[in-house]
Formats: structure tokens, sequence, C-alpha cells
């Protein structure tokens, strides 16, 4: 703790500002942003300034600004000031470097600015944001970025995406989805998508029945489901920018629940005949390729380690439903969760470490992590209340997973050490299962 | 009418599927034969008959998913539900003493085809229990053909924890959710 204490201060005060520290698509990263009691980062997120003459800019100003704002805090590493302690007027002062007074924003304990302009022509905008350090006095970065003014959210998102990866060496997460299930629209279980400030939502099913344990291919364009429309469950494979869809069905028996491989090239799915689950692959058109589990028990949840060789799994073949990683050439099974008599739903880390999953402690659900290598699990989660279906943010740093803590269930998001939880829907109705994409362009 | 030819159909399936395997017992779970006489997890008491609504035999019950879609609530046949303990499939004294009463009644109704829903209770993986659902249904199944019922009147199905009797969270209404329900299929009507 005393090591990493002093490397969180020496991170973010010795050397904030490290650019590019590492290239892109590593899966290591350089430093945690440790944000613990006081040591959070504390920024300012001007609203932006109105650079033409555009109408609705009033939404445009505080909307960027009040969007960074929200994803810089649910990362838990940020103290955003308060925009009501802001000295200048964002309207009058300038937004690039010697256009503005960095006392400004040192005096009321800004060490880093956000600060930046827009320019609406139509349905359309350019927006340019900058990084600012106030110490030092200097711009660390800057972004120009075009789009339809009512993706402007997105723009934000790209925008907290780039000062994580000023801080840290690796993008942040916010430019993404969340796949889940919901009975906001009634007694229905249907399948919603939404950014993870609860922006952009839509249904992706709407059939009025059972449709469960949605999941992205990795490019971000797909989503796979299991559903009940027609009578008995299986697989369909939903492409959001088309809507064309896929169904998969077994010759014998039904699907239960299915996962894209990393490569898109196979699909992992759980096929239950007889009463018995067990895990077969399947080509990328639903051919099956070969049986990857034959025991007459229970055997499902399959999720693929981020090369796509492994495969971590549930078993109940010693009598209790426990954690498994599977060797998909060799087919070879080891267990990997011995404590506790029910761990379930393993979601595999993209950074391919560490494997989270739903435990049952007393008569609670709470959310763990355990090395891929088994030992120790690291148990997220207080049992005062059930979490369950963890899923990780395509970085590895986050994971977001649905508790009923506050009566129904919700979706919730949180470190990956188990810091800083936050709720992130609150619909009428139980939104569980929760599918992270991968970053979107 | 094309919903209810694939059901049948789904039937037939089911019974190709377990006439090549031989329809072996499912024990995969340990020593199920003694689980009610020393459980780790001991069966609570049923609740009472009281919760579910009074059966007139008359009353045409339909699929669980059914009763979802058109909103009403679950009505019950003539055939009684099983009830399970948490995470287990094995059968419980009780379990296997309705089991024969509905064997009982399928033996004086020998034209009657039912299907055999496998339900959870809330907690726990989606996934998982769906799985669990599935052999919940056969172990009834599997009962029943022990008990003389032709193996090609039953079919099964699993609805996991999706579509739960009780909404409430404490162990009498998941008591309730853990269970096999029995839906006399319609006959195909003559077209």
């Amino acid at each position: 703790m005393m090591v990493k204490f002093v490397f969180a201060i020496l991170w973010l005060v010795m050397q904030p500002w490290l650019v590019h520290a590492q290239p892109k698509g590593e899966t290591g990263v350089r430093g945690e942003i440790v944000g613990q009691g006081g040591l959070k980062f504390p920024i300012a997120v001007s609203p932006l300034k109105n650079l033409g003459t555009g109408a609705d800019a009033a939404r445009l100003s505080e909307g960027i600004a009040d969007t960074i704002v929200y994803d810089l805090d649910l990362s838990g590493w940020f103290k955003v000031v308060d925009r009501a302690a802001y000295i200048e007027n964002p309207q009058k002062s300038g937004v690039t470097l010697g256009s503005f007074d960095f006392k400004d924003w040192s005096t009321i304990g800004a060490e880093g600015l956000v600060k930046g302009g827009f320019t609406i022509q139509g349905d359309d905008v350019a927006v340019e944001l900058r990084l600012f350090d106030v110490f030092q006095s200097k711009e660390r970065v800057g972004k120009r970025y075009v789009g339809r003014v009512k993706d402007y959210r997105r723009i934000a998102h790209k925008f907290a995406d780039e000062i994580i990866n000023q801080f840290t060496g690796v993008p942040g997460i916010f430019n993404t989805r969340i796949a889940y299930v919901s009975t906001s629209g009634g007694r229905f279980k249907e399948i919603h998508v939404a950014h993870l400030d609860g922006s952009e939502k839509f249904q992706l099913t709407s059939n009025r029945t059972i449709n469960l344990s949605p999941s992205w291919t990795s490019d971000g364009k797909s989503v796979l489901y299991t559903s009940y429309k027609d009578r008995n469950s299986s697989l369909y494979l939903f492409e959001l920018y088309s809507g064309k869809e896929v169904k998969f069905a077994p010759r014998n028996g039904r699907y239960l629940g299915g996962k894209i491989s990393p490569d898109g090239q196979f699909i992992a799915a759980t096929v239950e005949t007889g009463g018995n689950s067990n895990i077969i692959l399947l080509d990328r058109n639903g051919n099956l390729i070969r049986s990857l589990t034959e025991n007459a028990g229970i055997e499902v949840s399959p999720s693929w380690s981020p090369d796509g060789r492994q495969l971590a799994f549930v078993s109940d073949r010693t009598g209790s439903p426990q954690v498994y990683v599977l060797d998909v050439a060799s087919q070879k099974a080891r267990r990997i969760t011995y404590s506790g008599n029910y761990n379930t739903s393993p979601e595999w880390s993209p950074r391919g470490d560490r494997i989270a999953y739903t435990g049952r402690v007393g008569s609670r659900f709470a959310i763990f992590t355990i090395s891929v290598d088994g030992g120790e699990p690291r148990k997220l989660t207080a049992e005062s209340a059930d979490s369950e279906d963890p899923t990780w943010s395509p970085d590895g740093r986050f994971i977001a997973f649905s508790s009923n803590r506050a009566g129904k269930y919700h979706l919730y998001l949180m470190q990956a050490n188990g810091e800083n939880q936050r709720r992130l829907t609150g619909s009428g109705g139980d939104d569980t299962k929760p599918s992270w994409s991968p970053r979107l362009e | 009418m094309a919903a209810m030819y694939k059901m049948v159909w789904c039937g037939v399936m089911t019974i190709f599927i377990f006439a090549g395997l031989g329809c072996a017992p499912s024990a995969s779970k340990p020593d199920p034969s003694v689980a009610s006489s020393a459980p780790a997890k001991p069966p609570e008491k049923r609740p009472g008959e009281g919760q579910r609504s009074a059966t007139k035999e008359s009353t045409q019950e339909g699929s669980s998913l059914d009763q979802l879609r058109e909103g009403k609530p679950p009505v019950s046949g003539p055939l009684k539900d099983v009830f399970f303990g948490f995470d287990r499939y094995d059968l419980e004294a009780e379990a296997r003493s309705t089991l024969k009463a509905n064997a009982d009644w399928l033996k004086k109704n020998p034209a009657a085809r039912i299907e055999i829903e496998g339900h959870c209770d809330e907690r726990g993986t989606n996934e998982y229990n769906l799985a669990l659902g599935a052999k919940r249904a056969q172990a009834a199944k599997d009962y029943l053909v022990t008990l003389g019922i032709a193996t090609e009147r039953l079919s099964t199905i699993s609805y996991g924890e999706e579509i739960p009797v009780c909404k409430e969270q404490n162990e009498s209404c998941w008591r309730q959710n853990r269970r096999a329900r029995f839906v006399i299929i319609p006959s195909r009507p003559a077209s």
C-alpha cells in the first residue's frame, strides 16, 4: 500500500504529464491513478466557449463539460472542482494557452484544467478541447473533433478517454456502451444498450418474451444474445448498424448461452440436451466444430481468454458450481476456484491476468476476481446485498455488475480493485447481466 | 398453429435424443438418493398451497412463457408442482410423492402428453440457472419414466430463473420458484 501510495504521489505530482508513455495496444498499464481519500487529482472542467454564432449553444457549452465531468468523476481518479467556484467567465476568456490566466484556476485548487470551444454549423459541430497543467502553466494535449451536434456526448467521451491516456498511458473507456437485460418495459426481459452515462439508450429487442446474456463481438458491431422469442432458447447475433440478425439453433437440444471468440471466427456455446449442459465450439456460421466438454452435469458460461486459446467456464462436476479454465486445443480443464460452494459467471479480464466471477457468501452473492492460475480470490463487493454478473471494461481497469443494494437490480461500476462503486442505471425495472462493449470508433 | 406444431416437433426431437441416450438417470450430484435424509441444505417446509390458486380441472393451463406473454398469472392444472432445494436437482421425499400422484393422473389419462418446465429462484447466474432448470425438469421426467410413464409423453424445457411465480426476496418465495411445473400439451387439432 505504501509503495502504491508513493508511486501515486510520484505519478501525480512529479511527473503527471507523461505523454504517450507506451505504445497503444500493449496490455500492461504503466501507472494507476490511485484514487483514495485525498489522493484524487483535482481538475477543473470549464464550460466550453461558443466560438461561432450558432444557436443551442448553452446546451453544448455545459453539455460537453458535464459529460467530461461525469466521466472523470466516474473513473474515481479525479476530484472535479465544483463549477460554482470557477472565477473566469468561459464565454469571455480564451481557450488557448496565453489567452487566460492560470491563477484563476490555481486559486481554486485545480491542478489540471480542461477548456474548449465549439462552432455549430447546421447539424454539425466542430469542437476543440485542451488539457492544461495548471502547475506548470502548460498545454498538455489538444484535440479537434467534428461531428453531429446530437453526438456531442461522444466527443466529450473521446476527450475524457484522452485525458485518462495522458495520465496513465492507456486511454479511458468512456466511449463505450453497455448491453444489458432490463425489465423496465414491464414484465418482459429485453436487451437494452446505453453509454455508461445512460445516454443514447435504445432497446435492442422488443419481442415481449425473455432475452438474456448479451455479449459483444470484438469489433463492437454486433451483440450475441439468448432469446425465447421462438419458444425454445436459441442464440441470435444482431448487427447494430444494419439491424440484420442471424439465429443459431442446435440440431439437438437448445442453446443456453454463447460468446464470440476474440478473433470473431468462433462461438463457444452452451448446449443443453437431455438435461445435460455442455460447451461446444461452433464456427461463425453456427456449424458444430467439436464438443469442448462432455459431462453428464452442468457445464455453462464460457468466457474467452484475450488470446482466444482458453475458456473460463462453470462446471458442477465436483457437486457444486466452480470456475474452470479449459485449453481449447487440448480440451484439458483445470479448476480455478476452491473457496465456497457456488462460483459462477466467469469473465476473463481483457488484460488476461484475472477472472471475475459471482460467488455465494452465506446467503448472498458477491463479485470476486481470481488469478487465472488460481490462488486466493479477492472479494470486491459487500454481502449486505447481492452483486452478480461482472463484466470488464475493455482496458481491464473497471468492472460493471448488477446489484440489488438499492432494492431492485441496477447496474453499478467499480474499479477492478473494488473501489469507487457507483450506480449507473435507475430504470423502474430490474437491470441485470451487463456486457461492456469494446472501445467504439 | 405454427407454434403448436413446433412444440410437438420439439417433443418428438426430445424423445429422439432420449432414446439415443438411453435415458440414464441423472446422478452427477453426490448421493442424490440420500439427499433428503441428510441434506446439506435442509428442505424447507413447503409453502402453503393457499399461495397457489385453487385449481379447476377444466382450466387449460398454458406454458409459463405463454402466460407471461399474455400477462396471466400462472394457472395450475391437475398436475402438481415439484419443489427443489437451492442449487439442487435431486428429488426430495415430498417431490417423489408428488410425482407419484402426477404419474397416477397420467396413467388415468393415457392420451395426455406433458411438457415439464424446470424453474429456479432468482438468485445466482441466469445461464447456470437455465442449466439447473433443465436438470430439474429432467429429474422429474426420469422419475415419471421409472414410474411407468412412456418417455414419448414427456418433454422438457427450462426457463431458469426467468419466470418466477413469486417475486418477493425471501426463502418462502424462492422455494416456490424452485420448481418443476407440468403443462398438458394441447393435442394437435385436426386440420
